[in-house]
């Protein structure tokens, strides 16, 4: 059996990753995508754990589904207000967005 | 009907209130009648109740009627008792000569406003709130426990407030209705602090009797007892225009006439009397100091009070200065322990003082004009007027035998019996000088030349509606002073003559002393027959003398300066006080704390704000960073 430590730590470069890239792009599509990795990187714990410690029960694996049924919403909803932010201002880059604030 | 139902007095005129208060612009005459009605089926009742009094009574013991309703009830947890607030009316004696002054001067009063209110914008409003006034004195008057007392207290002191400042259009009269209002709230505070007393270390309950019985038993301290006893006695300074809370009285005459003859002579000032003679077994268990302070404030309000009357002008002041003369000597008989005394000066006072302010009220009427520098020679126009005032003078100076005098003398008596020569002998010159103002007061406006011809020609005599209560209350005044006979007592149904009625130990007969009577007759009659020589035709003689001991008239002009003390008090002590409170309340409390706190909030908000800059990354920035601050800490914690 493939000792736990292997998910654990492909699960943490999978969420370095994905926040490294919502810190450091600026295209609202590619967040969106890093944000994908990092909640993948989540799905891997929740099925390791959920093997390792109570293989009887499918609990944690049911959770991770959940967060793929979530995450794949979740990016609809982005999406869309992606989409209509590019067709009304033309662009595309979050930090262009910076009305919503005082 | 009996005792039982004495509820029904003071509810009556309440009921009556109530209607006016909120239908009353709607009735016909704006309800006036509706308001004497209430007052005169009060009137009425009294009766039965009296009946049913002197029918349960045997010989001169008095069976007192005594009925209550519990109104609030609580448990007390921490002294495991309850707490029980009741109303409830209790009929004595005492309580009937009080009901019997205060209904039929009421109604006297209400029937003579209707023609002297006449054509007043606010004539409704008056009628009303004589109601309110009749029920709430009532309500004081047979109030079985302290605390229904002090409700009917507070109650006629906010009556007389809104009648004193009846015509509130006049500043001086508004300025008036605060002053009396104040100066009594200032011995008020003293009642409710006696009452308090006497409710901590007593019986856990306000009923009158029960603390009296309490006390009589030695369930209070000595210094406890007199302690509370003379903060109660505040309550009835205020209220009955004690010296030194005498000023408020002579100011209250900006209020109508009949106001002052209700309220400010015959009925609300003696609620201080009234009170002083129910709470006297208490100031009889209490240390004699308790009643020796009485005696005092009675004797020196007397002197001031009839000093100060020889040189007002205004004949309401004149009036007013010898309603205090008259409560003072109140107050001297209750220092001597001499309630039936006390009481019987105050029903026959309540009737000739009456009499002086309506008659008065009548030369106001139709001169419009109330200083007696520009009145005079009015008895040609005004017969009867001037006949009932020569009545309502008489009884006051105390000329035989006139109702004034035999109450006085019995006051006289006791004073004489009980106390040091001194007292005696200064109630003595008091009558002299009340001899001489109230005969100036009788010159100056009736007899002689007319000192403004316009004015004189304007005057008339009133009408009916004005003149049939003065008759009757000169009737009354004039032989109302006979139940001291004991067979008239006996005529009249009773056992006896007035102090076999009233009474607070024991009956005694009537007592008349001759070498007292005569004394006093002589001081008295020799003080109005002073008084005519210096104050007749153009009062050159009074003039002569005035300008002789001019100091003299002008610290008497100047009452005393006891209004610049209080003034010059206010404006060096209480204002500055209140100015220093005011300024701690603005600056620390209210900038600094209220203010303070709420601009903390402010300026962390305004500067918190900037935080939120609206760019997504730096929001993921702060999020990153949060969590690895958390991290951090739980990882630093939990090693």
């Amino acid at each position: 059996m493939i000792p736990i430590d292997n998910f654990l730590v492909l699960s943490a470069i999978l969420f370095s990753l994905g926040m490294y890239g919502v810190l450091a792009r600026r295209n609202a599509v590619l967040i969106l995508m890093s944000v994908e990795l990092m909640l993948q990187a989540v799905v891997i714990n929740f099925v390791a754990f959920a093997v390792y410690l109570n293989p009887e029960t499918f609990t944690g694996i049911i959770f991770g589904i959940f967060v793929i049924v979530i995450a794949a919403a979740e990016v609809g909803l982005a999406l869309a207000i992606i989409l209509r932010l590019f067709r009304n201002r033309q662009i595309s880059n979050v930090d262009e967005a910076d009305l919503l604030k005082w | 009907m009996g005792m039982d139902q004495a509820w029904l007095i003071p509810a009556i005129p309440a009921a009556a209130f109530a209607v006016l208060l909120i239908f009353g612009p709607y009735l016909p005459r704006k309800g006036d009648w509706l308001a004497i009605a209430a007052i005169g089926a009060s009137f009425v009742l009294v009766f039965p109740i009296l009946a049913d009094l002197l029918d349960q009574a045997d010989g001169t013991t008095y069976v007192a009627g005594e009925k209550a309703w519990e109104w609030i009830s609580f448990d007390l947890a921490a002294a495991g008792e309850t707490f029980n607030i009741e109303i409830g009316f209790y009929v004595d004696p005492i309580t009937i000569v009080m009901l019997a002054v205060v209904t039929l001067v009421a109604l006297m009063v209400q029937v003579y406003s209707i023609a002297y209110m006449k054509g007043d914008p606010r004539y409704g409003w008056y009628f009303t709130v004589m109601s309110l006034f009749a029920a709430s004195m009532l309500l004081l008057v047979l109030s079985n426990n302290l605390l229904l007392l002090y409700a009917g207290w507070e109650a006629v002191g906010f009556c007389s407030f809104l009648l004193i400042g009846f015509w509130w259009e006049k500043r001086s009269a508004a300025e008036a209705a605060k002053k009396a209002f104040i100066t009594t709230r200032i011995g008020d505070i003293g009642l409710l602090i006696g009452i308090i007393m006497l409710w901590l270390e007593g019986p856990n309950t306000f009923n009158i009797q029960e603390i009296i019985a309490f006390a009589e038993e030695g369930g209070y301290g000595d210094t406890y007892l007199t302690g509370a006893v003379l903060f109660m006695f505040m309550g009835a300074l205020g209220k009955s225009g004690q010296f030194p809370l005498h000023v408020w009285l002579p100011d209250a005459m900006e209020g109508p006439t009949p106001v002052s003859a209700l309220i400010h002579a015959a009925t609300m000032v003696v609620a201080g009397v009234y009170l002083v003679a129910r709470m006297l077994p208490l100031f009889e268990v209490a240390d004699p100091i308790a009643l020796d302070v009485v005696l005092v404030v009675g004797l020196t309000t007397v002197m001031i009070s009839a000093t100060m009357g020889l040189a007002a002008t205004d004949i309401k002041r004149v009036i007013a200065y010898s309603t205090l003369n008259s409560l003072g000597l109140m107050f001297v008989a209750l220092g001597s322990s001499a309630v039936a005394a006390a009481m019987l000066y105050l029903f026959v006072h309540g009737f000739f003082k009456a009499l002086l302010f309506l008659s008065a009220g009548s030369v106001i009427h139709a001169t419009e004009e109330q200083d007696m520098r520009r009145l005079g020679g009015l008895a040609a126009k005004m017969p009867i007027t001037a006949a009932m005032f020569a009545i309502g003078t008489l009884a006051m100076i105390g000329i035989i035998p006139l109702s004034g005098f035999w109450a006085k003398d019995e006051v006289l008596i006791f004073a004489e019996e009980e106390q040091h020569i001194i007292v005696y002998l200064v109630l003595l010159s008091s009558l002299a000088i009340t001899g001489l103002y109230m005969t100036r007061l009788f010159l100056r406006t009736f007899l002689f030349a007319p000192r403004e011809q316009e004015t004189y020609d304007h005057a008339h005599e009133s009408g009916l509606l004005m003149t049939v209560p003065l008759l009757i209350l000169g009737l009354l005044a004039t032989v109302g002073g006979f139940v001291v006979f004991d067979e008239v007592g006996e005529a009249l149904g009773f056992p006896g003559g007035f102090a076999q009625f009233v009474f607070l130990h024991r009956a005694h007969e009537f007592d008349f002393q001759f070498d007292t009577a005569i004394t006093s007759s002589v001081l008295a009659g020799g003080g109005a027959i002073v008084g005519w020589i210096l104050w007749q035709n153009k009062a050159e003689l009074a003039a002569s003398i005035r300008d002789r001991f001019a100091p003299v008239a002008t610290l008497l002009s100047n009452r005393y300066y006891v209004d610049e003390i209080y003034q010059f008090a206010i404006d060096r002590i209480v204002l500055v006080l209140g100015s220093i409170i005011a300024w701690f309340d603005r600056v620390v409390v209210n900038d600094g704390g209220v203010n303070g706190a709420a601009n903390i909030g402010y300026f962390a908000g305004f500067e918190a704000k900037f935080l939120q800059s609206g760019r997504l990354p730096n929001y993921a920035l702060a999020i990153v960073g949060g969590i690895l601050v958390l991290s951090i800490a739980m990882l630093v914690t939990q090693v």
